[in-house]
């Protein structure tokens, strides 16, 4: 995943994305808001306007006649401000004012107008623009038209609209801008505490996470997972001693038990039967023995503790390994196939990956029949991890008890004539988790009725193995 | 030979005794640190057997004051840890062997004499057991003058028992000195080796060189 597009996919960053189009569609209603109540004001102020002018014009006309009125309007028309007249006979033939035509011929009633015109003002020039007024028809039918440039109106609405959408761009642009900067360092917090949690996991168990100091959520939450990383470590140091303690106490009188049976055996029992007993009470006594030990060491396996993690070779060590058991195999009529890849290095406890692949080879062999076909592939997959896997064509384990079988002292019934005491495979989870990779169970070498079983050991490979 | 026992356990240290002792060794008995160390000083001894967990001194540091002090008797160290960091510990501070609790009389047994009777090996080029013979510089093994064909685990196999011919060698130390691994298998798998080499050297010839000791192991003897 590159880090550019993992930013983008942070919860920070979607926020922001949020943020930014809330503050689009506030801007947008603020834009519609200022601009009605802006330009709305002003045409209603020039509606005021136009009226009051139309009413004063009305009265000059019915005190003075359509000479007064002509007289007024020519006089306000030179006048140049943002009001513009006219004067037109009843039958539409303009008299005077600043238009040439008449926009409208209005009823009866004066009426609202809003109008395009053309016009040419003093200097010869062609003005075109909207205007908004009042047009009616006087006593004996003279038509009055007075209206206002809305030039200025709309110069004004244009101004603040622009002013707006600025506004608009520069907000997305920063909340954009803030919430990629919010998420970086969001981002980098959560990392900080998932970093600390995968060198937990990997076994250092001193590792805490870092606090700012800033006293915000994420230093609240680093606290608390390092209040929970002390609790452990202390639950950890707990059962590591009582172990070690458990180790000294019961080993010692173990080995005296077994040696006075040896003691027993040696000094020649009288009878056969005592010798069977003490025997297998002897026999007994290094089951025992040796459950004591592979709890113990899935012990230390699970709580990590400090192994000396190395560079092993893992080419060579499977390679011997196959040659190991493959006489043993070889024995019960079965072939072990090695297919194991050049330059497979991984960093790891070497005496726990051997005991871990071994483990597999074992199960393979004790649990597939005489005759029966096993295979070790060690590979490096596509991903860069490493893949050792001992498949056969045995009896199989159902997908359904496949999880089951990893678990601590779970032997299956079919199992239960085969020695062993069932945390082999516990002990090769253990191992895949302290090396940080995986043990997945899957179909064998079988055919359809017979599947078989395969055991993937997966563990991630040495950076920079490859010279 | 002359042993001796640093032990605190006075039980472990009794039953310990009287196995050295049926086997025919003198045993000195220290149950600290300190006078075990100091008893060693004094020398006179061809093996110490040392429990790693001491009072006073801890097993691993009497190895190293020793090997200081320049004294390079055998040192088989027992633990109840025995894990391969510990097992690494007590080898690199100059112990011979390293056993893990519980062990069994004849496992103890066996590596004691081992380490007694490798004490000052002077470098070989040929090793010899009745007519078999072994020639470490060109790799080739004989029996009656007749050429075997080894894998070279075989030879490595076959060398170690021939190193500690008239010795009963352990399945645990064939599995630790012979392929350096130290887990316990749950299959026969050492048998099955012992098995295949000795279709090699004794199968066609009258007399059996390798012989199975009962209980402990095996043992390569004219």
């Amino acid at each position: 995943m590159r880090p550019g597009l993992a930013l983008l996919r942070t919860t920070t960053f979607r926020l922001a994305i949020v943020q930014a189009g809330v503050v689009l569609l506030f801007v947008v209603a603020l834009l519609l808001y200022v601009y009605f109540a802006t330009a709305g004001q002003l045409i209603r102020d020039s509606d005021v306007l136009a009226d009051q002018e139309y009413s004063a014009l009305e009265r000059a006309y019915n005190e003075g006649g359509m000479r007064r009125l002509n007289q007024e309007v020519v006089e306000r028309a030179a006048r140049q401000g943002a009001l513009l007249y006219m004067l037109a006979e009843s039958n539409g033939a303009v008299i005077s004012g600043d238009f040439r035509q008449l926009p409208a011929v209005p009823a009866d009633a004066a009426e609202r107008i809003d109008f395009h015109f053309e016009r040419v003002d003093e200097a010869g020039a062609v003005i075109r623009g909207r205007a908004r007024g009042k047009v009616g028809r006087l006593l004996n039918g003279p038509i009055l038209l007075v209206a206002r440039d809305l030039g200025d109106t709309a110069l004004i609405a244009g101004r603040i609209t622009r002013v707006l959408w600025t506004v608009a761009i520069v907000g997305i642009i920063l909340s954009i801008a803030s919430g990629l900067l919010a998420a970086a360092q969001a981002a980098r917090r959560a990392e900080d505490l998932a970093d600390t949690a995968r060198a937990v996991m990997a076994g250092d168990l001193k590792r805490r996470a870092p606090i700012r100091g800033a006293g915000d959520e994420f230093d609240a939450l680093a606290a608390a997972m390092n209040g929970m990383l002390d609790r452990i470590e202390q639950l950890m140091h707990t059962t590591r001693n009582a172990g070690d303690a458990i180790a000294h106490d019961l080993r010692s009188p173990l080995t005296r038990f077994r040696q006075k049976l040896e003691a027993a055996l040696d000094a020649a029992p009288n009878s056969d039967a005592d010798r069977d007993a003490l025997r297998n009470a002897a026999e007994e006594a290094d089951r025992l023995v040796e459950t004591f030990s592979a709890v113990l060491k899935l012990a230390r396996v699970e709580g990590a503790g400090n192994w000396r993690m190395q560079r092993v070779d893992a080419t060579t060590m499977l390679r011997e390994l196959i040659e190991f058991y493959e006489p043993v195999a070889e024995e019960k009529g079965q072939t072990l196939r090695g297919d194991v890849e050049d330059d497979l290095f991984v960093r790891g406890e070497p005496g726990l990956l051997a005991q871990a692949a071994s483990n597999l080879i074992e199960n393979a062999i004790k649990y597939t029949q005489d005759g029966g076909e096993l295979e070790l592939r060690a590979v490096r997959r596509a991903d860069g991890r490493i893949e050792i896997s001992v498949a056969d064509n045995g009896p199989g384990i159902a997908p359904v008890d496949r999880d089951r079988v990893v678990e601590r002292f779970v032997r299956l019934e079919s199992a239960r004539s085969s020695p062993g005491v069932g945390l082999g495979l516990s002990l090769v989870a253990a191992v895949a988790r302290l090396h940080q990779g995986g043990l997945h169970l899957r179909d064998g070498l079988g055919d359809e009725t017979h599947k078989g079983l395969a055991v993937a050991l997966v563990l991630p490979a040495l950076q920079g193995a490859r010279t | 030979m002359r042993v001796l026992l640093v032990e605190d356990d006075a039980d472990m240290a009794k039953s310990i005794e009287s196995a050295l002792v049926a086997d025919e060794h003198s045993v000195e008995i220290a149950n600290d640190g300190e006078s075990g160390e100091a008893k060693a000083l004094e020398g006179g001894y061809d093996v110490i057997v040392l429990d790693r967990m001491l009072p006073k001194r801890l097993g691993v540091s009497v190895v190293k004051n020793l090997r200081d002090q320049g004294v390079s008797t055998p040192v088989l160290i027992l633990s109840a840890l025995h894990d391969e960091d510990h097992r690494v510990e007590g080898l690199n501070a100059g112990a011979n062997d390293y056993l893990g609790k519980p062990f069994s009389t004849r496992e103890l047994l066996a590596r004691v004499r081992s380490l007694w009777h490798g004490r000052d090996r002077t470098p070989q080029t040929r090793l010899s057991v009745g007519d078999l013979e072994m020639d470490l510089l060109a790799r080739t093994v004989k029996r009656s003058g007749k050429k075997l064909d080894l894998q070279p685990r075989e030879f490595r196999l076959l060398e170690y028992l021939m190193r500690h011919s008239g010795q009963t060698v352990t399945r645990k130390m064939l599995l630790e000195n012979v392929w350096d691994y130290h887990f316990d298998p749950q299959t026969n798998v050492i048998d099955v080796h012992i098995s295949r080499l000795r279709s090699k050297i004794d199968r066609d010839f009258p007399q059996s060189l390798l012989h199975t000791v009962r209980g402990s192991g095996y043992r390569l003897e004219a």
